[in-house]
C-alpha cells in the first residue's frame, strides 16, 4: 500500500437513483498529471476529524484500489493511499 | 451413557419448546476482512487478515474467508500465518468502516421489529415475537434472505451474512453456524434432534474443550447424548450450579439467554512493537493505555475502585529472572504470594500478583501466553476510594507497573473493574482534588470537539503514534461511538 496524502482533483457524479450506496460516485481524477476512471465504487462511509465530516471512498478503476477522503467542510478531496493491484 | 432416571424435581421431562421459531440472528461473518475486500476489490478471493496494527508480533483479528480455508484463524501470529499461507494480505484495522456498516446493519435489522439486540459489532438479535400478526405476516425465511439482499443493496455486494432462525437465541445462533459463509438455515421442533446428530460438542455455542472434558466424563459424547441428559445431571455432575439448568433448557429451545450483562471491567491491552523492560520505551505506551481507559470509564459514566495491570513477559530468549531466584513454578507461585503480602500496603489495598499457571481463568490471556511463549504476570488493588481521572488511573497503575519482574514485556493491559455510577457531580472537599476533574473534562471537551486524543499527556506522545484503537472484535459494541471520534 503506498500512502499518498495529496489533494486531488475530482469528477464526481450524484445519481437520481440506484443502490443507496453507490447515490454519489467519483467518477474519475486526476493525479500526477494523469487520469484515473474510477469503474467500481467499494465502499463509501462517513468518519469525522473532531467536528468536520469526512466522507471516505474506497474507489476502483479494475486493477489498483484508491482510498479518497472529501471534506465536507472544506469541500476537497484527496488521494489518501492506492493499493495495487499486481497479487504478486 | 450415565443417565439420571429420577425425577427431576425442577423440570420435570421438559419436552423441546414446540413455539414457533421466531427469533432471528443475523451474522456478519468475517465481519472486518470482509468489509475490507468490499472496500477494495482488489483483495477479493485473496486470504486476507486484519490486524490492529501491522508488526512482527501482531495477531490476525479477522481473517476472510479464503484465508479460514486455508487454515488460519483467529488470534493466530502473523509469522505463524505467513508460514501458512505466504500470500496472505494484512491489513490494518478501520474502525469508522466497521462502524458505519454496524449502522447499515442495525438500521437494516430495526426496520423489522423493535427487539433487536446486537451481541457484538458483527452479530444481533431480532425478535419477532408481537410482530408476526401485523407487519410481519411472510415466513421468516422470506425475511431473511430479504435482509441479505439489503446488506448488498445497502452496503455492497460483497457482503455475506448468516442468517439462523430458531425458538431461542442459541437455536438461532446455532442455525446461523450451519451453512457458512451466506447460510440460511432454521432449527425448531421438527429437526432439532437431526440437526444435534449432525454436529459436535464443539460446534454448541457456548461449549468448548474444557466443557467438552466435563461433558464426557458423565458419558455424554455427542450433542444428542447433551439433549438425553437430565437436568440433575447437568446441574450436579457436570456444571454444579444452576448452569445446567440452563443448558437443560437451552437445548430445548426455551430462552435462558435474554437477561442484559453487567459491566464488569474496562481495560486496554497493548502488544508491544518492541520487547523491551525499558521503561522509557514502555512507559508511553503504558500511559496512552491508561488514558485511553479512562476515556473509556468517563464514556460508561462509571468510576472504579479497582485497577490491574498485567503482562506477558518474554522469556524466550533468556531463563527467568523467576526461575532463576524461586525455582520450580510451584515455588514460585507461593513465594510471589509471599513476596505480595510481605509488601508494607496501604491499609485501604488488597493486592494480589500470580504467574498463569496459579489462579488466570482468562481463556485468551492463556491462549496470549500460549501463543507468545511468555509468562503471565498480573497485580491489582482495590482501592477504598473511587477515581476516573487520567492521572489517578495512572498514578495507580504505574505503582503496580513497578512492581514488575524485571523482564522484557511482551504485552501489557491495564483494567479497570469495582464500577459504581460516577458521582462528577459532587465538588470535593479538597482544591486539588476538584482541580483534577475540572482539568479532566476541559480536556474532554476539547477532545470531543476537535478529535479524540487531540490533548493528551505530553508523556503519551510517542504511546499515540504506536498504539492503535483497538477493535472490540469479540465484546459488545458500546465503544464504538466513542471510536468514532476518533479520525
Amino acid at each position: 500500500m503506498t500512502e499518498v496524502n495529496q489533494r486531488i482533483e475530482v469528477v464526481t457524479l450524484f445519481k437520481s437513483e440506484g443502490d443507496p450506496s453507490e447515490l454519489i460516485f467519483p467518477a474519475r481524477m486526476r493525479w500526477r498529471k494523469e487520469e484515473i476512471i474510477f469503474t467500481e465504487l467499494g465502499l463509501r462511509h462517513p468518519t469525522h476529524k473532531g467536528q468536520r465530516m469526512i466522507h471516505v471512498f474506497d474507489m476502483s478503476d479494475g486493477v489498483n484500489d484508491y482510498r479518497l477522503e472529501f471534506d465536507a467542510e472544506m469541500l476537497t478531496w484527496t488521494l489518501i493511499s492506492i493499493l495495487s493491484g499486481d497479487k504478486k | 451413557m450415565k443417565t439420571d432416571n429420577s425425577v427431576n424435581a425442577r423440570w420435570g421431562q421438559l419436552g423441546i419448546n414446540p413455539e414457533e421459531a421466531q427469533i432471528m440472528h443475523i451474522d456478519l461473518n468475517s465481519a472486518f476482512a470482509t468489509i475490507e475486500q468490499q472496500a477494495r476489490p482488489s483483495l477479493r478471493g485473496r486470504p486476507v487478515g486484519v490486524t490492529n496494527r501491522i508488526s512482527k508480533n501482531c495477531c490476525v483479528i479477522a481473517a476472510s474467508h479464503e484465508a479460514k480455508s486455508l487454515g488460519i484463524k483467529v488470534g493466530m501470529g502473523l509469522m505463524e500465518a505467513r508460514l501458512i499461507a505466504p500470500d496472505l494480505f494484512m491489513i490494518e484495522s478501520d474502525p469508522p468502516k466497521y462502524h458505519w456498516v454496524y449502522k447499515k446493519l442495525c438500521a437494516i435489522m430495526k426496520s423489522y421489529s423493535p427487539n433487536v439486540v446486537m451481541k457484538s459489532i458483527d452479530e444481533g438479535i431480532i425478535d419477532f415475537h408481537g410482530t408476526r400478526k401485523t407487519i410481519n405476516k411472510r415466513p421468516l425465511e422470506d425475511i431473511g434472505m430479504e435482509i441479505k439482499q439489503r446488506v448488498k443493496s445497502d452496503v455492497g455486494k460483497w457482503m455475506k451474512i448468516n442468517v439462523g432462525i430458531g425458538p431461542n437465541r442459541f437455536l438461532a445462533k446455532t442455525a446461523s453456524n450451519l451453512h457458512k459463509p451466506d447460510g440460511l438455515d432454521k432449527i425448531d421442533h421438527s429437526n432439532l434432534k437431526d440437526v444435534y446428530r449432525s454436529l459436535k460438542l464443539t460446534d454448541l455455542t457456548g461449549i468448548a474443550k474444557h466443557y467438552e472434558a466435563r461433558l464426557n466424563t458423565v458419558g455424554i459424547f455427542t450433542p444428542l447424548d447433551f439433549l438425553n441428559a437430565s437436568s440433575n445431571t447437568l446441574r450436579k455432575q457436570v456444571f454444579h450450579s444452576v448452569i445446567g439448568d440452563d443448558w437443560y433448557q437451552r437445548l430445548r429451545g426455551y430462552e435462558v439467554d435474554d437477561g442484559s450483562t453487567k459491566l464488569g471491567h474496562i481495560g486496554r491491552q497493548f502488544v508491544l512493537d518492541i520487547r523491551t523492560n525499558d521503561d522509557s520505551v514502555i512507559l508511553p505506551r503504558f500511559h496512552y493505555l491508561c488514558e485511553t481507559v479512562g476515556k473509556k470509564l468517563r464514556f460508561n459514566q462509571v468510576d472504579a475502585r479497582g485497577i490491574l495491570v498485567w503482562m506477558i513477559l518474554d522469556t524466550s530468549s533468556q531463563t527467568t529472572h523467576l526461575d532463576a531466584v524461586q525455582g520450580s513454578k510451584e515455588e514460585r507461585t507461593s513465594r510471589i504470594y509471599n513476596t505480595s503480602s510481605e509488601r508494607q500496603m496501604p491499609a485501604d489495598t488488597v493486592m494480589r500478583q500470580e504467574p498463569v499457571s496459579a489462579t488466570s481463568s482468562a481463556g485468551w490471556q492463556d491462549q496470549a501466553v500460549r501463543s507468545s511463549g511468555g509468562e503471565y504476570w498480573q497485580m491489582r488493588k482495590m482501592h477504598k476510594s473511587t477515581f476516573y481521572t487520567d492521572k489517578d488511573i495512572y498514578t495507580r497503575a504505574l505503582y503496580l507497573f513497578n512492581q514488575r519482574p524485571k523482564l522484557p514485556v511482551a504485552t501489557i493491559g491495564v483494567t479497570c473493574y469495582g464500577f459504581s455510577p460516577t458521582n462528577r457531580a459532587q465538588a470535593s472537599l479538597f482544591e486539588d482534588q476538584n482541580k483534577q476533574e475540572w482539568l479532566t473534562e476541559a480536556v474532554d471537551e476539547i477532545n470531543e470537539r476537535y478529535g479524540i486524543f487531540m490533548v493528551h499527556s505530553l508523556n503519551t506522545l510517542e504511546g499515540k503514534k504506536i498504539v492503535r484503537q483497538k477493535i472490540p472484535a469479540f465484546g459488545g459494541s458500546k465503544y464504538f461511538e466513542l471510536l468514532l471520534e476518533r479520525a
